[in-house]
């Protein structure tokens, strides 16, 4: 068979650690591969070696047989390769047309002919049959179609060979059906895909062969046909994983926090309009929704770090809404924060330090009121450790030392451990392994088992099912609608995710009513 | 047991980093004496013999390190709580106004009260120059940075309006005041063969609370997450602000004492220029020591001996004690680029340590 990329023996190095380990990795043309592996298993660096962002230490690239050494991305380019990153390289206040030619504009002496970078993509979107209009803002149109204007990019080079980093994470599912129909087109056009993913089940139905890497080694290369999304996991891994954790038969309670009409603008743009939502003791509400669709702006107006504009929020029957950020806290309220390095955790202190963060006011951490107590914290700490299991397991190790996993681990542990009444979780298994994540699920649905109420936000659709008993589905600051996470269905999540209709929420008054 | 193995190096590479960048001082000031013609062991030795020669330097040295050490800690704890103050030396100079208006204005009061009242009075001048910055910057955001270097030139020129106009002294020949009353003058420990006043006790004795306050107290726990991630400790509804406008002000009465101390202690009476920069002596020694109350000590003694040291060089044997501001210039370029020191010392003790374990 004709092997379009062959890279054999490449090992890569940074300091401290191997991200690739004498990787053999080959492509035939005209196939979608499958790359996957857990985050840190090195499947980005292999690619970006790839695409002559690194340069390995050691190992040979072939590509179509004959060999290359890449010193940048331009030679990659010439030698017929595209990558699409995961977080795209657009200029939004460009055109499709002016961000697909940028770089190789077609020109007339000096002048950009503009009308012949039109018809040129035209031209391309006839013949790999792609709806793009090329006088469009990138600033104007979705993350969907922004995409497609990544992968024209790559066309408009004459890529053979295109990567794609992590290309489900910003869709709906109807937008990943759609980008598997497109990539069916590109490789019937004898073009070949590789794409790179912790998410397998999402590009299952549209790959031929998956390899799938584990600590900078490949662990095996198979065909999609012969294996499951739950075999490839397990290899990911190097175990079988049970994700979601053990849900008991609860009797739903009375309703704990009640968002009631909020709205909330961040300078001019509106973040979040005329929400409300109900959590009931005893349940997990996710909330479903693409990235920064007023998420982020929720969990902190509830943990009192931002103010609301108009609306209401209450805790157990009394307003929340003015009250402050520790008092919340006080109240029982835990609040894990979407991004652990920029707002959980003070990376330059100890563990210990970090697992009474924002409950220092409690005695036990006190000795004569205004002192620390040392044995209060290291007790605490060292009970929390092991509950959470935390790596490693000293508490007197500084933050930053730890791995990801276990950074978060820290953050749920804390918020877990001190909240009595509601856990506000943003995105909880963000970057992390499997294992934490394991771990995280299980802690949340214990809260959860033990009457507690959880509002759980993931932009990934499969947590949200997976964990949730009713999913609330958020769509670009709006409450789409609330379904019963038994009944609801990807597709119905995901029409609701893009905005296809609209329906109020479930405020405490509506419901009483 | 594996994550011991793995801290070990760094931590030597974090103890040895100071002794690093002061190596790398010594060598470049040592080729600019030997580029001018002289040879730096000479330089060296006679800086050292005029710092720790006999008691009468040695005491000289510890009153200079006494202000620079006061000044160390003021950095010190607004660098905990994330505040570059940067205005220690106009905080320091309107803090010795105020110790000698107390000082020689306020009569009839045996001396251990009015001591007190006056290094009081001196710390609360000191927190109140830091007042309005720390408002502003709170409030408004304005850069702390650009408001503080003004800051500090308006208390200069304002400490030669004070000693040539309201508070000059009886003798119109020199820009001073006249001298404290006897109540007010710092007691000494030792007369002979210099004098030493309790100076070197209260720089110890805050360095004890410093320490104890950060390390030991909720408070000061809760001042280091602000200095470590704001937005974490925000987010864990510590009241950042309050923390950081506080360690501000408190940093400023640090000043305050540190400028006090010199004016009661050292000369008795307020002098124009009294101070030769220790306001900004303290910044490089309490990054050198990471703010470290006990490693600020040892600097502060670093800085007073070079002060020292360096007058006795240029008598003896005709360098110019002007290489102090060459050496102090290096320390605070090499300090600015620490992480890349830090960075190869680990790097080196690593694999010093590979090597004994192949």
């Amino acid at each position: 068979m004709d092997i379009a990329v062959q890279m054999s023996g490449i090992t890569m190095k940074f300091p401290g650690i191997t991200a690739n380990d004498n990787v053999d990795f080959e492509v035939r043309r005209g196939e979608v591969h499958a790359l996957v592996g857990e985050n840190g298993a090195g499947k980005t660096t292999l690619m970006n070696i790839l695409y002559g962002l690194y340069i390995p230490v050691a190992g040979q690239i072939k590509i179509g047989g004959k060999e290359q050494r890449f010193q940048s991305a331009i030679d990659a380019i010439r030698a017929g390769i595209g990558m699409v990153h995961q977080h795209f390289m657009l200029i939004p206040s460009l055109s499709i047309a002016d961000n697909i030619v940028l770089g190789e504009e077609p020109r007339q002496g000096i002048v950009y002919r503009r009308d012949h970078a039109a018809e040129k993509i035209n031209e391309l979107c006839a013949e790999y049959d792609m709806k793009l209009d090329p006088k469009a803002l990138v600033a104007q149109v979705s993350l969907g179609t922004q995409q497609r204007v990544e992968i024209m990019k790559a066309l408009y080079r004459q890529a053979e060979i295109i990567i794609l980093d992590e290309p489900t994470s910003v869709l709906t599912p109807q937008e990943i059906d759609e980008l598997g129909a497109m990539l069916r087109k590109l490789k019937s056009m004898g073009k070949t895909i590789i794409i790179i993913t912790h998410k397998l089940k999402e590009v299952i139905d549209f790959s031929d062969r998956v390899t799938v890497l584990r600590h900078g080694k490949i662990v095996s290369t198979v065909k999609t046909g012969e294996t499951s999304a739950d075999e490839v996991t397990n290899m990911m891994v190097g175990r079988s994983v049970q994700l979601g954790g053990h849900k008991t038969d609860i009797t739903l309670g009375k309703a704990v926090l009640c968002v009631n009409n909020v709205s909330y603008h961040d300078g001019r743009i509106e973040k979040l309009k005329d929400i409300s939502l109900t959590v009931y003791a005893g349940e997990i509400l996710g909330i479903a929704g693409i990235d920064n669709s007023g998420q982020k702006e929720l969990t902190e107006i509830i943990a009192g770090i931002r103010k609301l504009d108009q609306g209401e929020i209450t805790l157990d029957g009394k307003s929340i809404k003015s009250v402050s950020v520790s008092d919340i806290k006080e109240k029982g309220v835990g609040f894990i924060p979407q991004d652990r390095q920029e707002s959980g955790l003070a990376l330059g202190m100890s563990v210990k330090e970090n697992l009474m963060m924002g409950y220092q006011r409690k005695p036990l951490y006190r000795y004569k009121k205004i002192f620390l107590s040392k044995a209060g914290m290291t007790k605490e700490a060292q009970e929390k450790i092991e509950n959470f299991d935390i790596r490693p397991d000293s508490p007197d190790v500084l933050a930053r030392t730890l791995s990801g996993g276990n950074q978060q681990k820290v953050v749920v542990a804390r918020e877990i451990s001190n909240a009595s009444r509601l856990i506000v979780a943003d995105q909880p298994s963000r970057g992390i392994d499997i294992g934490a994540i394991e771990l995280i699920h299980q802690k949340l649905v214990d809260a959860r088992n033990s009457g507690m109420a959880v509002l759980l936000i993931s932009l990934e659709l499969d947590e949200v099912m997976l964990l949730s008993d009713r999913i609330a589905v958020i769509h670009d600051g709006r409450l789409m609608d609330i379904l019963d996470a038994k009944e609801a269905t990807r597709e119905q999540i995901g029409l609701l995710m893009a905005g296809a209709k609209t329906k109020g929420g479930g405020g405490c008054e509506k419901q009483t009513k | 047991m594996k994550s011991k193995q793995n801290r070990e190096p760094l931590n030597w590479a974090k103890y040895f980093s100071p002794v690093f960048i002061i190596l790398i001082t010594l060598l470049f000031t040592s080729i600019l004496i030997f580029a001018t013609g002289d040879h730096p062991l000479t330089a060296y030795k006679f800086m050292i013999v005029g710092a720790f020669g006999n008691s009468a330097a040695l005491i000289s040295t510890i009153n200079k390190a006494v202000p620079i050490s006061l000044a160390g800690f003021a950095v010190a704890l607004s660098s905990k709580a994330g505040i570059f103050n940067i205005g220690i030396e106009g905080q320091l100079i309107f803090g010795a106004i105020g110790s000698t208006i107390a000082g020689l204005f306020i009569v009839g009061l045996p001396a251990y009260i009015h001591l007190p009242v006056c290094l009081v009075t001196g710390m609360l001048f000191g927190a109140l120059y830091a007042l309005l910055p720390a408002a502003l910057y709170v409030k408004k955001g304005v850069n702390l940075l650009v408001i503080h270097i003004m800051m500090n030139s308006i208390a200069g020129l304002l400490l030669t309006y004070v000693v040539m106009g309201p508070l000059m002294g009886d003798n119109k020949y020199v820009s001073a005041t006249n001298i404290v009353q006897d109540t007010a003058k710092l007691p000494y420990l030792i007369t002979t063969p210099n004098k030493m006043t309790i100076g070197v006790l209260i720089s110890i004795f805050v360095a004890c609370i410093l320490w104890f306050y950060i390390h030991k107290t909720v408070s000061g726990y809760m001042l280091r997450a602000c200095g470590d991630n704001s937005i974490a400790a925000r987010f864990s509804g510590i009241k950042v602000k309050y923390y950081q406008t506080g360690a501000l002000l408190a940093s400023g009465a640090l000043a305050g004492l540190a400028g006090s101390v010199e004016v009661l202690g050292t000369f008795q009476r307020l002098y124009d220029n009294f101070s030769p920069g220790y306001g900004f002596d303290g910044i490089p020694i309490a990054m050198l020591a990471s703010g470290n109350p006990f490693g600020i000590l040892m600097g502060a003694f670093l800085f007073g001996a070079l002060r020292v040291g360096s007058i006795n060089m240029q008598a003896k044997a005709g360098i110019s004690s002007e290489i102090v501001s060459v050496i102090q210039g290096v320390l605070i370029t090499l300090i600015a680029s620490q992480y890349i020191i830090r960075f190869a010392s680990s790097r080196i003790f690593n694999r010093r340590k590979k090597e004994a374990q192949e």
